[in-house]
């Protein structure tokens, strides 16, 4: 009895240890990137991304990433077109390797921030109620710990979004100074043209009639 | 006494399998590393934070003969090159971080291969939490079992909430940023329209004092 609950113990523990992985990675984004992920049978895929920064000026037009999920045998599992942010999960139906495949269709290089994260536990109730070698209080830990995960990597999704917003911030703080003083350079230079014209039409009227 | 010996050694090959069924699926990510050029990642992490990863060439299917080395390269915000290795097929490193930024881990093919298709690496990445060494911690404290669990969850809720603290004092700042944008567009307008209404007054008098002098008024 006691040896089965430290063998069970041990592989709560490594199942546990291995599942940690929260994969938040950033890619620079040319044209078209991909990553793969190993998945088992019945885990809950959850995968996010955010596109932090565009290398350009034309931020606000055009911007975004298409993302294609496809499974192990091609077949294709999700299909995002032009989004800026976005959180999915689906259920590893087959184990292998799942592609996320990005595409850009804007000219400039843009840098996404990526994460993946495969859950065992989310379905643990129906898998495994009839399996009689794991004692409930390891159990419970197990649920715990992918739970937390979870949350961690909703955090890692929330610091992405912060980021995108911070640059989205400065940007705009910059632009403001950029069109006040172009702005008012713009109104000076046509006023300054105004008087020029009026000044050189009138001269030649005086002119003309022998003043 | 026999059927319990019996017993546990059954049970051992069946773990054994279990342990190497689940070791082979890591919480990985694998890179499509191009036959020319580079392929880089990189994540932004705050100071002392401890980052250990782990990669290596994933043997593809489709090509069974062609392995090619890569090359690995990490660097830290300021350009300092933490890590670099050339022809191998796999590699691990771990640094702490002393200065907060954008890390970088580049890969590339080793140019003695002239390979002409891409080839996939896995690279496990861990940082902070997900990097600590729980193996010596258990040995040093004496933990184990449920207790050596619990302690690992405590050191998850810890690092969420600094994570939210962190988080928190990045509001903070694009708040304050906010609000001082705010109150330069209001400002900027304002004097937008005082430099267009004091040029066209200046405009005004000066051609009045123009016609006044061509003795046109």
């Amino acid at each position: 009895m006691v040896e089965q609950i430290a063998v069970v113990a041990v592989i709560v523990m490594v199942l546990s240890e291995i599942m940690g992985g929260v994969v938040g990675l950033r890619i620079m984004l040319e044209k078209q990137e991909c990553l793969s992920h190993k998945a088992d049978h019945g885990a809950t895929v959850r995968a996010s991304f955010v596109v932090v920064k565009v290398h350009g000026w034309r931020q606000s037009m055009s911007s975004g990433a298409d993302l294609v999920v496809t499974g192990p045998s091609g077949e294709q599992i999700r299909d995002f077109r032009d989004k800026t942010s976005e959180m999915f999960e689906f259920v590893a139906n087959k184990e292998g390797v799942y592609r996320f495949c990005f595409t850009n269709k804007s000219p400039f290089y843009e840098t996404i921030d990526f994460d993946v994260h495969s859950s065992y536990f989310f379905h643990f109730d129906q898998e495994h109620a009839k399996d009689e070698h794991f004692k409930p209080l390891l159990e419970s830990i197990a649920k715990l710990r992918d739970a937390l995960y979870n949350i961690q990597y909703e955090q890692h999704w929330l610091g992405a979004q912060t980021s995108r917003q911070a640059i989205v911030n400065e940007k705009m703080g910059k632009r403001a100074i950029y069109k006040a003083v172009f702005e008012s350079a713009a109104l000076v230079s046509a006023s300054g043209l105004q008087v020029y014209l009026l000044r050189r039409l009138f001269n030649r009227r005086l002119e003309m009639s022998g003043f | 006494m026999a059927t319990r010996v019996k017993a546990r050694s059954e049970l051992i090959p069946y773990l054994v399998f279990i342990i190497y069924v689940i070791t082979s699926f890591g919480g990985a990510v694998w890179l499509e590393v191009p036959s020319t050029g580079t392929k880089c990642v990189s994540e932004d992490i705050k100071q002392n934070v401890v980052v250990i990863a782990d990669f290596s060439v994933v043997n593809d299917d489709s090509n069974p003969h062609n392995t090619f080395n890569i090359a690995a390269r990490v660097t830290s915000p300021y350009g300092n090159n933490l890590y670099h290795q050339e022809n191998v097929t796999h590699g691990q490193f771990a640094f702490t971080t002393t200065e907060a930024g954008n890390y970088l881990a580049c890969f590339w093919i080793d140019e003695s291969h002239k390979a002409t298709t891409g080839v996939s690496v896995s690279l496990d990445w861990r940082t902070g939490i997900a990097a600590k060494d729980w193996e010596s911690v258990a040995r040093k404290e004496k933990l184990e079992g449920v207790e050596l669990e619990l302690r690992k969850l405590e050191g998850a809720i810890d690092a969420i909430h600094q994570n939210l603290i962190y988080l928190k004092s990045r509001e903070a700042d694009m708040r304050e940023v906010s609000e001082i944008t705010n109150g330069r567009v209001a400002w900027y307008s304002i004097m937008s329209i005082g430099v267009c209404i004091a040029v066209s007054v200046m405009q005004v008098f000066h051609l009045k004092r123009y016609f006044r002098k061509k003795k046109l008024i």
